[in-house]
């Protein structure tokens, strides 16, 4: 069974059609990619499937469950947490923060319980703070973590929104071009970071990425998208040698 | 019977946790001491100086009601005048005798249903901040949707109509006549007891994890939404506490004044406390605090530019609005050298004090 579906889902602005009949689906603990050229489509996607957009044709489901007209922030409760393109972290927020807020959504005492401190709330708060500390620890940001999160280098900002979102308890992490802006070894590491998480985690992943290369060693299943049409799918060794990859890959009509 | 013992014995460990915790217990000394404070003050000062120590107090809470929705949700809303004007005439129109009431409504009579209660003042206070926090709930709904300007732009007009109804309802509020008489029952007992429970109660909420998701809010919604965070929810959370807030201070103002008409709550009431809110750092409870007091007791003292200057060699005509003029300028000056306010979003801790002292201390012993 595919933990998550995407039958058929296509969206237009206005005239401009910027994805159409997409048809994703994830088996459980699988790392699948979705790449194309800039302006294919892809982050669109990724904004259906988190309820940034509502698809104007098709729809989603999540465990068999129809998630198509859901709020980002219960689909997120639902499980499947994510990563921006451009980076979005809370930027007057610390590092710890960053990672305790993203813990709230869990939270179920009330705002009265909150600032009476009720037992209940204290004893979890504590719990929150730990947990965010253990997975700076994990992720490798605990030396930071008292930084304001816009003060980190690059690198680290994205680590940083990635253990956001993992605080979030996620089956399903979609990262957005994780590996942007990185040369290649810290592509590589990147993506040896993200078959961890994928281990230790038990998530099921997909991830955006622009350069074919780097998703290659590491996604088993690839998902090419070029003006929203999705022009071929399969195992990595089928994608490289598919001729319309090649073709929108190097421009040729 | 298992799950009692273990709430009574988790509460007693909560009541530990509280006298145990070294910052807890400075907190309760501070207290103490401003109470004393605000006693001695109490005695020594005159009328009018008590007057305006009751301002600061109520600018104090109405600040910080405004600063959890503009400041900490980062929310554009300028409906402050409005929940002020409800929580004032629900007051006022529960606590005043039937007699004042009488004199008060001699154009056209009070509505029978109005005509005969009176409520102790501390029940007016607390229903006068029910009645704006139910506006906030109703006028939230379907604004906080929207966003920023569109959000100030129809905040702003709920306010006005707020005005504009007040000054039509002659049986309920006596129009643009206003009410005359309010009990004089405001001490400086009750502003600032009331003032320093605002102050405790946004440090606990600001610091918990609803106050950094609001935080989370104001600093990317996409990103609070992604994270599981109710855009919604929150904003009118936020919203409708803020709300109660400025009911009360409402409140509070106009038993301190001892008279209310619609053309109290004009924007210009609204545009004060973002100036409070502005100039004390958008996003601090410290800086609001501070700002509060500055500001009240700066505005008091700007009042001769509105009166009768004498110069001794040259004699200058009051004109009335040059204290506001004078003061939109300062704020222009604050706002242009100094963007974020007095403290930005930065605020006062005991280990921040703790590390400032030992600065000290340590530079005194290496001279
Ligand atoms: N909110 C929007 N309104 C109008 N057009 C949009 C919007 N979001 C994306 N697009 C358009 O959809 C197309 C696909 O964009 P996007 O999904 O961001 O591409 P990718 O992530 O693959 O680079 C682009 O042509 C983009 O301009
Ligand atoms: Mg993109």
């Amino acid at each position: 069974m595919a933990i998550l579906k995407t039958d058929n889902i296509t969206m237009q602005f206005g005239g401009l059609t910027a994805v159409s009949d997409l048809k994703i689906e994830l088996e459980k603990n699988q790392i699948a990619g979705l790449i194309g050229p800039n302006g294919a489509g892809k982050t669109t996607a990724f904004n259906m499937i988190t309820g940034v957009y509502v698809p104007t044709k098709g729809k989603i489901f999540y465990n068999d469950m129809d998630i198509t007209m859901k709020k980002p922030h219960e689909i997120t409760k639902l499980g499947i947490a994510r990563t921006f393109q451009n980076i979005r972290l809370f930027k007057e927020l610390s590092v710890l923060d960053n990672v305790f807020v993203a813990n709230h959504l869990r939270l179920k005492s009330n705002w009265v319980s909150s600032v009476i401190r009720t037992p209940q709330y204290t004893l979890k708060e504590k719990e929150m703070h730990e947990k965010s500390l253990d997975l700076l620890e994990k992720v490798g940001l605990i030396d930071v973590k008292d930084e304001d999160s816009y003060s980190l280098p690059y690198g680290m900002q994205r680590r940083l929104e990635i253990a956001r979102a993992l605080a979030t308890k996620p089956e399903v992490l979609l990262l957005d071009e994780p590996a942007a802006g990185m040369n290649p070894q810290e592509s590589q590491d990147l993506m040896s970071f993200i078959s961890r998480i994928r281990d230790e985690f038990n998530l099921t992943i997909l991830m955006i990425e622009h350069h074919m290369q780097v998703v290659m060693g590491i996604c088993e299943k690839i998902y090419v998208l070029d003006y929203g049409v999705t022009i071929a799918q399969g195992n990595p060794f089928e994608i490289q040698n598919n001729q319309k990859v090649i073709e929108a890959y190097l421009g040729v009509d | 019977m298992k799950e009692k013992t273990l709430r009574t014995l988790s509460w007693g460990w909560w009541l530990k946790n509280l006298v145990t915790n070294k910052n807890n217990l400075y907190t309760i000394i501070a207290i103490v001491f401003t109470l004393l404070i605000i006693g001695v003050l109490n005695n020594t000062l005159d009328n009018y100086q008590i007057r305006i120590f009751n301002l600061c107090a109520i600018y104090i809470i109405l600040a910080l009601s405004m600063n959890l929705i503009n400041g900490f949700v980062g929310l554009f809303s300028l409906g402050h005048a409005g929940f002020m004007a409800i929580g004032a005439y629900t007051c006022a129109l529960l606590t005043m005798s039937p007699e004042v009431k009488q004199m008060n409504f001699f154009l056209k009579p009070i509505v029978p249903w109005l005509a005969n209660v009176q409520l102790p003042f501390p029940a007016g206070v607390l229903i006068a901040g029910i009645m704006a926090a139910v506006a906030g709930a109703l006028i939230g709904a379907p604004v906080l949707r929207l966003k920023d300007d569109y959000l100030a732009i129809a905040t702003l007009g709920f306010a006005e109509i707020i005005r504009i109804v007040f000054t039509n309802l002659q049986s309920i509020t006596n129009g643009a006549l206003g009410l005359k008489g309010l009990p004089n029952t405001v001490n400086v007992w009750w502003t600032w007891g009331i003032a320093i429970a605002t102050i405790i109660f946004m440090i606990l909420l600001i610091k918990g994890s609803y106050g950094k998701a609001f935080k989370a809010i104001r600093e990317d919604e996409i990103a609070a939404e992604a994270m599981g965070i109710s855009l919604f929810k929150h904003k009118m959370m936020a919203f409708v506490i803020g709300s109660f807030l400025a009911g009360v201070g409402g409140a509070l103002l106009g038993h301190l004044m001892g008279t209310i008409d619609p053309l109290m709550f004009r924007f210009l009431l609204t545009f004060n406390i973002v100036l409070i809110v502005v100039f004390g750092g958008i996003g601090s409870i410290t800086g609001n605090v501070i700002s509060a007091v500055i500001v009240t007791i700066m505005m008091e003292i700007l009042r001769v530019l509105d009166g009768k200057m004498d110069f001794g060699f040259i004699e200058i005509q009051g004109i009335p609005g040059l204290r506001m003029v004078m003061f939109s300028l300062i704020l222009m000056i604050v706002i242009l050298y100094w963007q974020r306010g007095l403290m930005g979003t930065k605020e006062f801790s005991w280990s921040w004090l703790g590390k400032i002292s030992r600065r000290v201390v340590f530079r005194t012993k290496d001279c």
